[in-house]
């Protein structure tokens, strides 16, 4: 809930604002014992938010230039503008009405205060002793453009006339901006007689501003806004005809608090209600009140702000987090959607499946081990066949004498950490499998001295083993060596051979599979 | 606008529920980005695990196929003892009587322990391939007799019989000398492998 304080000439009014409707909470006289009731009347209002509205005679508008400018150098030249102008400035301000262009372009402004500022003081005083928040300090001139808006004008030059509690309220409007404003004290009149009192005082600010050149002496007539009584419409339209000067439009005050947005007012409410109602609803920048005085409500603010701001970026994540989750959720059901076409197909798979041959395993199962021990059974053999072909050879070399035979398989990786004897042949290629078989022997029914015609006989013999093509002689050590690397020994002139007959080996290798 | 201490106090609270507000919001942020991280991987694996189902489906005329003719071998591994629990003492008597049978001389083996030379990741459990490592000395008179204990080892059947080694060497009796004693000497190595199918019902 927010609080109005509406101060006029005579006595000042305190109302609650919420949600459009206005409600009177108290009233007070100007005078020093209505500070003391406002006092008392806050005591336990700490931290409540008030706006203060003036509706006071003796306001003064006073129109300058400034040079063009912006920011912290403005507000000095503001600054020192109020200060010359007014004596106190502690309810100054300053409202821009455009730029002027000529040699140099300046800023039009019009420097507005009270005549007598100590009136408002005490109250301002109170307020900031109470802990209470001020948004502002506003004159109903400083709301006339708002208010004229919202009843109609578009534009261009227009009075705004309206019967306030304080009295009679005339403001000029030019172009949206406030130019001018006065207060007329008003008495109890019948309803003609204020529609006439009206219709002279109009006349005769309209005459004052043309004085003052404010006002063109000749164009078209200005629009006069007046906003009758409730009930005394009637007698309004009767008593302001328009003219060439001045074109009257008149407003009943109900249907100018509905243009406005006034939901309730209380009983016996003048047409202060709508500035009342736009002072909250619609706060012109510019106001009386200096920085100080509004500096616990810029704190409020700030905290205000501070928590908004949380509370926004908390939302647009929460934003971002929705938009993630609707992902994740759309993915969660594309996955149970997939899951369930796979529970589908395995069961139409294994519905096929059980008309399959009775198996006493799982099929995987079944392919696993039937795949595997056929893996290991093409990585063995038997040396069956390899004795069989050795045992042919032989048959056609009755000299040769076997005296052992080694069979083996042999794996690359086995034959890597044997390597072969210098010279030899590798028997296994890289990652294959080899049966290796081995023949050491001799060579019988020859004289040990006819070295010749054993190397021969030997050489032949590993020839004839080369005659499959699926075996391959890795190595041949003779009998005697006669290679160039090799010792070459003899024992010539001995009378009689002894010794046992020299001995050779060969050895085959075949890739296994 | 500079602030008092006690503006700045008045602060502290707004400007914590700010923070607090921004921090929930990130946390917020941070973990749907996990869900969806997670859901991400879900759906990739859902979708891998469709395909696989459908391929599956569409090769199901050649696996028929393909399990009658595995499951011909499979049988027959069964048969022979090859699949299930090792046999030693079946293995024990085969030796006995090949040797009775073939009238060998001389016939020492020695089996030891099993090993684990293979595992099959399988569903709904693996297959294990094991192997005992037998070494046997053979007193033979002529070479025949060996390749005919190997085939009789073979045809005994409670494993598959792998050979890794065999050497045949003369004992040195001339044959004069020894008449029906045994020529030659033969050792060699044999692993006898075992299949253990886990799935498979007993």
């Amino acid at each position: 809930m927010k609080h109005l304080i509406y101060f006029t000439t005579g006595d000042h009014s305190v109302y609650s604002w919420s949600g459009g409707r206005l409600e009177l909470q108290a009233r007070f006289p100007g005078d020093d014992s209505g500070v003391t009731g406002f006092r008392e009347y806050l005591a336990g209002r700490r931290g409540a938010l008030f706006y203060a509205l003036a509706d006071l005679a003796g306001e003064d508008f006073h129109e300058e230039q400034i040079p063009y400018l912006r920011g912290g150098d403005r507000e000095q030249v503001v600054q020192r503008r109020l200060a010359q102008r007014y004596r106190d400035t502690r309810l100054a301000a300053a409202l821009t009405l455009g730029t002027v262009s000529g040699e140099r372009r300046n800023e039009r402004l019009l420097l507005t205060s009270f005549t007598n500022t100590q009136q408002l003081a005490p109250w301002l005083d109170a307020l900031t002793e109470a802990g209470a928040k001020l948004a502002g300090v506003y004159s109903v001139p400083l709301l006339a453009p708002s208010l004229a808006a919202r009843l109609g004008v578009k534009g261009g030059r227009a009075f705004l006339v309206s019967a306030n509690r304080a009295g009679l309220r005339q403001c000029f409007v030019e172009e949206g901006r406030l130019r001018f404003a006065r207060l007329e004290r008003t008495v109890d009149m019948v309803p003609d007689a204020f529609a006439a009192f009206v219709r002279t005082e109009t006349g005769r600010l309209a005459q004052y501003l043309a004085t003052l050149r404010v006002l063109p002496r000749e164009g078209p007539p200005v629009q006069a806004i007046v906003i009758a009584p409730p009930g005394q419409r009637a007698a309004f339209e009767r008593a302001l005809v328009s003219d060439a000067r001045l074109s009257f439009v008149t407003l009943d005050a109900a249907e100018a608090a509905r243009k406005v947005g006034v939901k309730s007012a209380p009983a016996n409410t003048g047409a202060e209600q709508l500035y009342l109602h736009l002072t909250v609803k619609s706060p012109p920048r510019e106001q009386f009140a200096r920085r100080e005085d509004r500096r616990s409500y810029y704190l409020w603010q700030l905290q205000r702000g501070l928590v908004a701001a949380g509370a926004l970026g908390f939302a647009a994540c929460a934003l971002y987090a929705g938009a993630n989750w609707l992902d994740v959720s759309g993915m969660h059901g594309e996955t149970r959607q997939l899951r369930a076409q796979t529970e589908v197909t395995t069961q139409e798979y294994q519905r096929i499946t059980s008309a399959f041959p009775v198996t006493q395993t799982t099929t995987d199962n079944l392919r696993a081990t039937v795949i595997e021990f056929g893996n290991i059974a093409r990585r063995t053999a038997s040396p069956r066949g390899a004795l069989l072909y050795v045992s042919r050879v032989l048959n056609d070399f009755p000299q040769i004498e076997l005296d052992a035979l080694q069979w083996r398989l042999e794996r690359a990786d086995e034959r890597a950490a044997a390597k072969p004897p210098a010279g030899a042949a590798p028997a296994v290629a890289a990652g294959e499998v080899a049966q290796v078989l081995e023949l050491s022997g001799r060579v019988g029914a020859m004289r040990r001295s006819d070295y010749r015609a054993i190397t021969a006989e030997v050489q032949r013999f590993a020839s004839a083993l080369r005659a499959d093509p699926a075996y391959r002689v890795v190595r041949t050590q003779l009998p005697f060596d006669v290679t160039s690397e090799g010792t070459l020994s003899g024992d010539i002139g001995t009378a009689a051979e002894t010794g046992e007959a020299p001995r050779f080996t060969i050895v085959l290798a075949r890739n296994v599979q | 606008m500079n602030f008092t201490a006690k503006e700045l106090r008045a602060l502290a609270l707004p400007l914590l529920a700010c923070l607090l507000l921004l921090g929930a919001g990130a946390a917020l942020i941070a973990w749907t980005r996990q869900e969806q991280r997670a859901a991400g991987s879900e759906l990739a694996a859902a979708r891998e695990q469709r395909a696989q189902a459908r391929e599956r489906l569409m090769r199901i005329a050649e696996e028929e196929k393909e399990v009658k003719e595995k499951l011909e071998v499979y049988l027959r591994l069964r048969a022979l003892g090859i699949l299930g629990d090792e046999q030693r003492l079946e293995w024990a008597d085969a030796m006995t009587r090949i040797r009775t049978q073939r009238e060998l001389p001389d016939l020492r083996y020695r089996v030891e322990r099993q090993r684990l030379i293979s595992s099959v990741a399988s569903k709904p459990a693996n297959v294990d391939f094991f192997a005992s490592t037998m070494k046997v000395e053979l007193a033979l008179l002529h070479e025949g007799d060996l390749l005919n204990f190997l085939a009789d080892l073979r045809e005994s059947g409670n494993a598959y019989y792998s050979i890794k080694h065999c050497s045949i060497a003369r004992t040195g009796l001339a044959p004069a000398v020894a008449g029906l004693a045994p020529r030659l000497r033969a050792d060699c190595e044999i692993d006898l492998i075992t299949i253990i199918d886990r799935a498979a019902k007993t």
